[in-house]
């Protein structure tokens, strides 16, 4: 579905440091709903970035036979000048969607009321991650790479978003990023957990969490 | 062997086949399937150029008029100024023909290559869509601006004809010419100023000030052939003032511009373009 082949990425940083997210990482990542562990600063964002095919890799290949989401999460996909309605009617062309359903379907789900016609820089950050699942739930995608979005809203929005993406898992499947163990179970059934440049592949998630609480124990 | 539970597996040599048949995990038809990329960039620019449009100047009700009332107020300013401190008989008429064709294009070209120097940063949350590419949003821009440019000249000059009576261009296809290589060259400078930012935000304040004396040295409020020869020879060097003096050679039927090369700003667009896109290039590969 997803095949990184001898996929390196490595940052350089100021000073002269530089941080290996991956190197020379081989690897199938099958079409089931995935898990993503490792601790802060192990480039999990990063790889989320790279399978979306927004980051390139140093060197190695990404090859895709699956229709991918952009990362859903807090960091920002929305320009803040223009409106809640106007950033979906971007994401709506630019992906060649009917923009009015694609607007009638958020406006529903996200539930902003006036706000949906007020520029995003005056939401709330809970109103933001509304609007950006709003806009990923009326757009088909094969695989959605979330990026701890579950874990925002109050316990209304989370059965909201919860009930929404059980619907999209009939025919599509997550690769998700959270600090959330709880909604890491809600959704996956297996796991990869990165490490200082390799990734490790679970069949099923206790075992990475178990190996991930480890790391942390460490 | 990618089924044997919780083992910690060598991530080389991983296998997927086996074992997904029984689960039923065939990715299915997805109903948002991707066209070829042509079409996707020509998509994603309509869509930034529509975004653009409606932030360009910002929400304030004068909107894109300021398009139209920037270069007018400059060269009414310059008619004036120069009617006022004139020695010769010259009708204000004819000044105000003649900064209007040295104002047109010169402040396409500084306004161009300035608005497309932002393009990255003000696009920056965009680029969240793996379908966004920087260089879309560069494309979206030079558009939206050289339309824009392209409605304002024939405003401008449709006024100075019919209302002003000015004489009417003599070769608009020559004006166009240089309106096009003056174009190229706001793209070349543009994307490089883009791409510099990236690492050195500040390149744009000290565009600003390399631009501040261009005005004066790129032909705008006089003919090149006024010069004495020395002088010449030196603007020559600057690819704005071919630019300049190709729209006027094609405005007026007399107009003298022995020292223009067109080519060579032509040169000068196509090797910033050529410099700015490998420089994009290389970039992609380390931005964080």
């Amino acid at each position: 579905m997803i095949s990184l082949q001898n996929v390196t990425k490595i940052y350089r940083l100021s000073g002269g440091q530089t941080k290996t997210i991956v190197n020379d990482l081989t690897i199938d990542l099958p079409f089931r709903n995935i898990a993503v562990l490792g601790r802060n600063g192990m480039g999990k964002s990063t790889l989320l970035r790279m399978i979306a095919g927004i980051e390139e890799p140093d060197s190695g290949r990404i090859r895709r036979s699956v229709n991918i989401s952009w990362p859903l999460g807090f960091r920002g996909s929305f320009h803040r000048e223009l409106s809640g309605l106007e950033n979906v009617r971007f994401v709506a062309r630019i992906y060649g969607q009917d923009t009015e359903s694609v607007v009638a379907q958020v406006e529903e789900f996200a539930d902003l009321g006036p706000f949906f016609r007020e520029p995003y820089k005056t939401y709330s950050s809970g109103m933001g991650a509304r609007l950006a699942f709003g806009v990923s739930m009326a757009i088909n995608f094969d695989v959605y790479l979330i990026d701890e979005l579950m874990s925002v809203g109050d316990a209304r929005f989370q059965a909201k978003s919860k009930k929404a993406f059980q619907n999209k898992l009939g025919r599509s499947r997550i690769i998700m990023v959270s600090h959330s163990m709880d909604a890491l179970r809600d959704y996956c059934d297996c796991a990869v957990v990165m490490e200082e440049g390799k990734m490790i592949f679970h069949d099923s998630l206790a075992p990475a969490i178990a190996m991930y609480r480890a790391m942390n124990a460490r | 062997m990618w089924l044997c539970s919780g083992t910690i597996l060598p991530v080389a040599g991983f296998e997927t086949q086996a074992g997904q048949a029984d689960r039923g995990v065939v990715p299915p038809r997805s109903s948002a399937r991707l066209p070829g990329p042509l079409i996707i960039h020509i998509r994603v620019v309509f869509a930034l150029l529509l975004r653009e449009a409606r932030v360009r100047h910002g929400r304030s009700r004068i909107g894109y008029t300021w398009a139209l009332v920037e270069p007018a107020l400059l060269i009414i300013v310059m008619t004036v100024f120069f009617s006022t401190l004139a020695l010769q008989s010259t009708s204000s008429v004819e000044y105000a023909l003649f900064f209007a064709t040295g104002i047109l294009p010169f402040q396409y070209f500084r306004n161009a290559s300035s608005y497309l120097a932002g393009a990255f940063d003000s696009n920056q949350s965009l680029f969240n869509y793996p379908l966004v590419k920087p260089i879309d949003a560069i494309i979206a821009r030079f558009v939206l601006d050289t339309c824009t440019v392209l409605l304002v000249m024939m405003m401008v000059l449709t006024f100075q004809v019919l209302v002003l009576k000015a004489p009417p261009p003599r070769y608009p296809a020559m004006m166009l010419l240089s309106v096009v290589l003056f174009g190229l060259l706001a793209f070349g400078v543009g994307l490089n100023l883009a791409v510099t930012r990236r690492v050195m935000p500040s390149i744009s304040n000290i565009y600003s000030v390399i631009m501040g004396p261009s005005f004066f040295l790129s032909c705008v409020f006089y003919p090149l052939s006024s010069l004495p020869t020395q002088y010449r020879d030196l603007l020559g060097w600057n690819p704005l003032v071919h630019g300049v003096e190709g729209f006027r050679l094609g405005y007026y039927t007399a107009y003298r511009a022995p020292d223009l090369d067109l080519w060579y700003l032509f040169a000068w667009g196509l090797t910033l373009i050529f410099i700015g896109l490998a420089r994009e290039r290389a970039a992609k590969k380390h931005q964080a």
